[in-house]
């Protein structure tokens, strides 16, 4: 799909959602649609995606069809979006998704700890980039060079928090800071990435209708 | 019928199973009680991890999605509370949460402290049991107090398609 068709497909849930049609929260984005879609030139079929409660550009850039995440949606899933035949997979908890694509990572090396084929893709918001389970599983994949891709996407926020100021820690640096882990210990299959983007969205809904 | 004799032979029944791995502190080290019920293993079955309960209950979780059976072990009760974030709110969850289309299973295993020959004090003693129970709606939760009860509950941990907690003590070992 192209930036575009992500940006209508995002309007036409923010439509539905202000006519008080979906009885469950949704988390839209604007803004990153250009970022995704050059990410996931590089992410195959087989390739794991684990996503957070904002997922519903990473499920259609993964290959699910737009009629199949707008019914989810429309069911009240949006939160935690979940398509196994698609390797893909979300969770509303914040860091929590990290621990498991961590798993999955681990699994996808043979014994002789090299690589099988598939990887994983791990998307985190910024604040939760701050929290301490992603870090300890961002440092265990450095560590152990296991194939998986972490995916810093840095709206500035969590929920309505100021990630930054109520850190006190730049998201960018903590970044820069592994990403020099993994040059020092010369990962080849452990990887990370940061974009910085603004969305016109709350963290929840519209701001038309309810806030959940 | 010996306590730690059969918890042993559960031990053993679990390696046999062709897809197991135990991880979690101290099953390639020395350290505790548990180390003892692992260390005839082959090591190809055995993952020590980092002391990060959490990052092991998920862990567990995603080795379980690429078709590992995960023993993850806690040699204290009060260990695996460090965990409850992944077990309550993913592995208990999962299947709901995918609309049954994955379900991944995990084996945990919790030691309530043992008080002889040594004390460890407020913290190793507690037990915990009743309250995963009360949190829980697709994992089972089976306390084993009795020689009697440990084949079943580690047969059931094997045959069953639900995650499972089992929750031993030490001064029983």
């Amino acid at each position: 799909m192209t930036p575009e068709q992500l940006k209508k497909f995002e309007e036409d849930i923010a439509g539905i959602y202000e006519k008080g049609k979906i009885k469950a929260p949704v988390h839209l984005r604007d803004g990153n649609e250009s970022y995704l879609v050059n990410i996931f030139k590089d992410i195959k079929a087989e390739d794991y995606v684990f996503s957070t409660w904002a997922s519903h550009l990473h499920a259609l850039l993964k290959g699910v069809s737009p009629e199949r995440v707008k019914q989810d949606i429309l069911e009240g899933r949006s939160i935690t979006l979940h398509y196994p035949h698609y390797n893909f997979y979300s969770s509303a908890i914040v860091g929590g998704i990290a621990p498991i694509a961590l798993g999955v990572a681990y699994s996808l090396n043979d014994k002789q700890n090299r690589r099988k084929g598939p990887r994983c893709f791990c998307f985190i918001g910024d604040m939760s980039f701050h929290t301490g389970i992603v870090n300890e599983c961002i440092r265990y994949s450095i560590g152990h060079d296991l194939p998986i891709v972490w995916v810093v996407e840095d709206n500035g926020k969590s929920v309505g928090t100021d990630t930054e100021a109520t850190c006190g820690i730049k998201t960018f640096d903590l970044f820069n800071q592994l990403r020099q882990l993994i040059k020092d210990y010369q990962c080849k299959n452990c990887k990370i990435m940061y974009y910085e983007y603004e969305t016109r969205y709350p963290h929840s809904g519209t701001g038309v209708f309810v806030e959940f | 019928m010996n306590y730690k004799e059969e918890v042993q032979k559960g031990m053993d029944l679990l390696a046999e199973q062709s897809n197991s791995i135990f991880i979690g502190q101290a099953v390639e080290y020395k350290g505790t009680a548990l180390t003892h019920q692992v260390k005839n293993f082959p090591s190809s079955k055995l993952l020590e991890l980092p002391v990060a309960e959490e990052m092991q209950a998920g862990f567990a979780l995603g080795l379980a999605l690429e078709g590992y059976l995960p023993i993850s072990l806690y040699p204290r009760m009060n260990f695996i509370i460090l965990g409850m974030n992944q077990i309550i709110n993913h592995l208990d969850k999962w299947k709901a949460m995918s609309c049954g289309m994955s379900n991944p299973k995990v084996i945990m295993k919790a030691v309530v402290g043992s008080r002889y020959p040594l004390d460890p004090g407020h913290q190793h003693q507690a037990n915990y049991t009743q309250a995963f129970k009360s949190m829980v709606k697709n994992i089972d939760v089976l306390e084993l107090i009795c020689p009697a009860q440990i084949m079943p509950a580690y047969q059931k941990a094997i045959d069953s398609d639900r995650s499972i907690l089992i929750a031993e003590f030490g001064d029983l070992y």
